[in-house]
């Protein structure tokens, strides 16, 4: 009889409940709810199957040898091991998910940059106080300064000058 | 003032050639073809505004006027200055003292007058208007840097959860490896059960066939007394059990 076919990895089921956003937390529900499902179901089965009496059958069955026969053959059969199928597909999937992570993450980079570039600019403004009337409009456009739009004197844009 | 003004409404269209099509002020106009900016632009920070005017004596005069009389004439000097001037235009009837210089006066009095007592208030206003904007603008920077900071904020952390789906795959493995137990024990169970049975039909087997041979002799043994016993046996058999009931209940009463 074989005893456990794969070690289990323990899963910390709450430092992977807070990654999980809020959009997607059915989902995760349904996972886990599936997952403790199929974990009881185990835990509820014995590890090996409750042995057989044969000292009993045999003074009990009047023929021995059917007793013996019966054990014999029940103790040289192979249960045969379920087929694994899935796992490879996980695994295949996994690593595109890890590459589809890996993109978003460079993306992400890229765009913390972005943020991080804006507000190094906004930091490093002048102070509203010493601002002129042209310098506002280049980080504070107000629609009607539109001077595409709108045009003033002197009916250049600043870029032109 | 309205002459700079139209002279730069003139001006004007030159620049505009390229960008934005207005319709010519006066066709009749030379249009200048050049540039307001003659020299080169300077990109050094602007320097701050003063936040007040310079300094003043009586209100009006600059220090610098002072300043400048300080050298050759001393601290009286100006002061003789205003008053030796005021005269030789007195005595010589350049300025001449009439009705319009005492309705001037007066207006110059109600001038005064009215900046001491409206001038703070009047102040006060602008510069709440000017704190208004000024609050205005830095709020929108506020809302802009603190836009930024959560966009970061949110980037890191959806970060984070990209990192995380190794949580996934672990559970849907576990989950894997758990059912192919599931089934592997199921089927022990079932192959051990159903010998289990077998070998329990062979003792009930056992069992049955005891029994029904038990049965069958009671039943032949009783069928062969029954025929063994006449109807003469019988009868005696049941006057004697009625007899024996009576002289029982004669007993059970008396016993009462």
């Amino acid at each position: 009889m074989a005893g456990r076919r794969a070690a289990l990895k323990a899963i910390d089921w709450a430092a992977f409940a807070e990654r999980v956003s809020a959009d997607q937390k059915p989902m995760f529900n349904a996972l886990k709810s599936r997952s403790d499902g199929i974990a009881a179901k185990l835990a509820s089965l014995p590890e090996t199957a409750p042995g057989i009496d044969w000292a009993f059958y045999k003074t009990a069955v009047v023929n021995p040898s059917l007793v013996d026969e019966f054990e014999k053959k029940f103790k040289t059969l192979q249960i045969p091991q379920p087929a694994d199928t899935e796992t490879a597909k996980i695994n295949a999937q996994e690593k595109e998910t890890a590459k589809n992570a890996a993109d978003f993450i460079q993306a992400s980079k890229a765009r913390i940059v972005k943020y991080e570039e804006e507000l190094q600019e906004l930091r490093n403004m002048i102070p509203f106080e010493n601002m002129t009337y042209e310098d506002l409009p280049e980080k504070f456009r107000d629609p009607t300064l539109n001077p595409e739009k709108y045009p003033y004197w002197p009916y250049k844009l600043t870029s032109d000058l | 003032m309205m002459l700079s003004r139209l002279a730069l409404r003139a001006l004007a269209p030159a620049g505009l050639k390229s960008s934005v099509a207005l319709p010519s002020l006066s066709p009749g106009m030379i249009q200048i073809s050049r540039s307001l900016h003659t020299s080169q632009q300077h990109l050094a920070p602007v320097p701050s505004r003063p936040e007040t005017g310079g300094k003043v004596r009586h209100g009006i005069i600059p220090e610098e006027f002072f300043q400048f009389l300080y050298p050759k004439t001393g601290v009286t000097g100006p002061y003789m200055l205003a008053t030796g001037l005021t005269l030789y235009l007195l005595s010589k009837e350049i300025y001449v003292v009439n009705h319009e210089t005492v309705g001037g006066a007066m207006v110059l009095g109600i001038i005064i007058y009215g900046v001491k007592k409206y001038g703070p208030s009047v102040a006060a206003f602008a510069d709440k208007l000017m704190e208004e904007e000024l609050a205005r603008y830095e709020n929108l920077k506020k809302a802009y840097i603190a836009r930024c900071e959560k966009g970061i904020e949110n980037e890191k952390k959806q970060q984070w959860r990209a990192e995380g789906h190794h949580y996934l795959f672990d559970a849907k493995r576990n989950n894997i490896a758990m059912i192919l137990e599931t089934n592997y024990r199921e089927r022990l169970l079932a192959v051990s059960r159903e010998v289990k049975k077998k070998l329990d039909y062979q003792v009930a087997l056992q069992q049955l066939k005891r029994r029904m041979e038990r049965d069958h002799m009671i039943s032949w043994v009783e069928k062969s007394v029954w025929q063994s016993v006449t109807a003469q046996e019988e009868k005696e058999s049941i006057a004697k059990c009625i007899l024996d009931l009576k002289a029982l209940s004669k007993t059970a009463r008396a016993s009462l």
